[in-house]
């Protein structure tokens, strides 16, 4: 003779949010949308790399093309800046407090990007000496994101360990997968907004052979202010 | 409340031998009453300050001198010190509560609050829920009343108890009862009491017993008085220092089925006022249904509940992934495209480096035959000049170094 199961767990097992079908159930459907999601990664990732290839390609016909014809060819002013915070938190005045605050650099080595316009450019004007940013190519924010990205779930920070995660945050704005994200983050899409804010402000390593004087700006030879496309090495130095 | 509709029936007993039809009757709604020991407690511990007799120190004691101090320069303390000479007591402090024969510190008054006003229906609160207690099993047993070999709880004793005279009589229905145990308890713990008391006229400390109430008193009172720890009272004036002693619910008492049957009168129900106490309805409990359990369990409940949240698996664990740069599987499963990228960047490369060897072969062969030709003409003028091809041959070694 079987046990006598009381009424309230047979009822509670059949009502169960937990039970063995719902769950089975459950994980099918993740399963499916899990390699949904990884198809789509794998699609558009090949499509991303023809077009970051094509747009390197144009640029250069475009420069070639003026220079036969003699004239000049403008390239197009940069959209996205990588912003590393180079000073610590102490006897910070307060407007440049709080636009690092705003810009979530709240911490050395911290770092950030941001789309250049008339606005934010303001901003770093007033931050220049506590900063050091500058144009970053593909492979910075590849490395940035993949090696170093960590999302806001939840008010917290967590290690982006699966394209199902930026899924569930971001798929109303089209980003499904890692590639997508840093598409999006490098050339300035659409939804650049949320990406930025799908991502926890970097927090990077104090650069591997250290800083000449932070005092300076990088102009004058030390580190802070814009330092265009040398933002680049400086990044592999502290990823 | 609605289990207020269906109300228990309890036996009456009668008081010595068997009776053939054991007559019924059903518990009053005082028994139903919430059983609110922190109620108990407040009404109780004001309640027993009401008996107090005033005391004070008298007004005089320890400021029957002229005591002044002798102020500073003498080496002593500046304590009032008593004057004149003569005795033992001249120079002696005075006055201090820490001064032999001093008055003490804030000598007490008889003005002193002594009784406490309670409010009556906190009173009435306590005393119903005193009562539901006595019908309790377990609270009266952990009150320490020895109940085992009861007939029942609450205890309903037909009216002839009331009639009751003399001790022996009493005695013998309280055996027959099987109440005598808790007297017999009572007699084989009496001791003299702990303190001073016991020179104060307050000798023998006495357990409780059971107490009997009655609705008449028709010689019960006197018939019981004798009988150590029993008490008796009348339905009408139930006291809560007797039904909770030392506010601790579950008397033990023995009811005359009168007196049961007036409780209904007496206290109410929820519907129907007390008949006694103007304007006073049973206290109504908190929760009607306690089994908290049993209500969350319900499908009236369950049905309306939100799924449980299952613990986040997902991205909960505080795993730190190995660097996708180092570790392919991790690199894979963020950038399924990663190995495909890798391998076209490879053919890629392998064709660069094909169509470099095939241009660097061809430029070399171009080279080469030149050379060659080169070789030739400067044959037909070496005839002429016999210079070695020492120079020829290092030029040949460097292109081959590409």
């Amino acid at each position: 003779m079987s046990k006598q199961v009381p009424e309230t767990i047979k009822k509670q097992v059949k009502r169960s949010f937990n039970s063995k079908e719902v769950k089975k159930e459950k994980n099918e459907k993740r399963m499916k949308l899990l390699k949904e999601i990884q198809s789509k990664a794998f699609k558009r990732a090949e499509k991303y790399e023809k077009e970051y290839l094509e747009q390197d390609q144009k640029l250069v016909e475009l420069k070639q093309k003026a220079l036969k014809e003699g004239s000049f060819y403008r390239e197009p002013e940069p959209k996205l800046a990588f912003i590393i915070r180079i000073r610590g938190i102490v006897g910070v005045p307060p407007k440049p407090r709080k636009i690092l605050q705003l810009l979530r650099l709240r911490r050395i080595y911290s770092g950030v990007f941001i789309r250049l316009n008339k606005s934010s450019l303001r901003m770093l004007h007033f931050i220049d000496p506590y900063v050091t940013w500058g144009y970053p190519d593909v492979e910075t924010v590849r490395a940035l994101i993949y090696k170093r990205g960590h999302a806001r779930v939840n008010h917290q920070r967590k290690i982006i360990d699966s394209n199902e995660m930026i899924y569930d945050k971001l798929q109303k704005y089209d980003i499904v997968c890692m590639e997508d994200l840093v598409h999006e983050i490098y050339t300035v899409g659409k939804n650049f907004k949320h990406a930025n804010s799908f991502l926890w402000a970097f927090k990077l390593k104090p650069p591997v052979g250290g800083f000449s004087t932070v005092k300076k700006s990088f102009v004058n030879k030390g580190e802070h202010g814009n330092r265009e496309q040398y933002i680049n090495t400086l990044v592999k130095k502290m990823i | 409340m609605t289990t207020q509709q269906l109300r228990p029936i309890v036996s009456v007993f009668p008081i010595k031998g068997k009776v053939k039809t054991i007559k019924q009757v059903p518990l009053p709604s005082v028994f139903s009453a919430p059983i609110r020991p922190d109620v108990v407690r407040f009404v109780h511990t004001n309640m027993a300050k009401n008996n107090r007799q005033a005391h004070a120190v008298s007004t005089t004691a320890g400021e029957q001198t002229s005591a002044t101090s002798w102020g500073t320069g003498r080496a002593v303390a500046r304590i009032p010190r008593v004057k004149g000479s003569g005795t033992g007591r001249s120079g002696q402090a005075a006055f201090g509560n820490m001064c032999r024969g001093g008055r003490m510190y804030a000598p007490k008054k008889v003005w002193r609050k002594w009784h406490r006003k309670i409010n009556t229906n906190q009173k009435r609160y306590a005393v119903c829920s005193a009562i539901a207690a006595t019908a309790v099993t377990p609270l009266v047993m952990s009150r320490g009343h020895r109940v085992n070999k009861l007939p029942e709880l609450p205890l309903v004793v037909s009216d002839q108890l009331q009639s009751l005279t003399k001790t022996r009589q009493a005695v013998k229905f309280l055996k027959f009862i099987g109440a005598y145990r808790d007297v017999e308890k009572v007699i084989r713990t009496k001791k003299t009491r702990v303190g001073q008391g016991k020179y104060r006229n307050r000798r023998h400390v006495l357990r409780k017993g059971p107490m009997v109430v009655y609705a008449r008193n028709l010689g019960i009172k006197k018939a019981f008085r004798n009988i150590p720890g029993v008490e008796t009272a009348s339905v009408y004036t139930l006291n809560l220092l007797k039904l909770a002693p030392g506010s601790q619910m579950g008397r033990f008492i023995i009811w005359t089925e009168s007196a049961f049957k007036l409780l209904e009168d007496i206290y109410g129900s929820w519907e129907k006022p007390s008949k006694f106490k103007s304007g006073f309805y049973l206290p109504r409990p908190v929760m009607v249904n306690t089994d908290v359990e049993r209500i969350i369990k319900s499908d009236q409940v369950q049905t309306v509940l939100r799924n449980r949240r299952p613990r986040s698996r997902k991205y909960g664990k505080k795993i730190q992934r190995a660097d996708p740069y180092e570790d392919m599987s991790v690199m894979v499963k963020l950038n399924p495209y990663y190995k495909t990228k890798l391998q076209k960047q490879k053919e890629l490369e392998e064709k660069n480096k094909k169509e470099r060897k095939e241009i660097v072969d061809k430029s070399r062969k171009e080279y080469e035959d030149w050379l060659y030709f080169s070789e030739e003409e400067e044959e037909e003028e070496e005839e002429e000049e016999e210079e070695g091809s020492d120079e020829d041959r290092e030029i040949e070694v460097l292109s081959d170094e590409n």
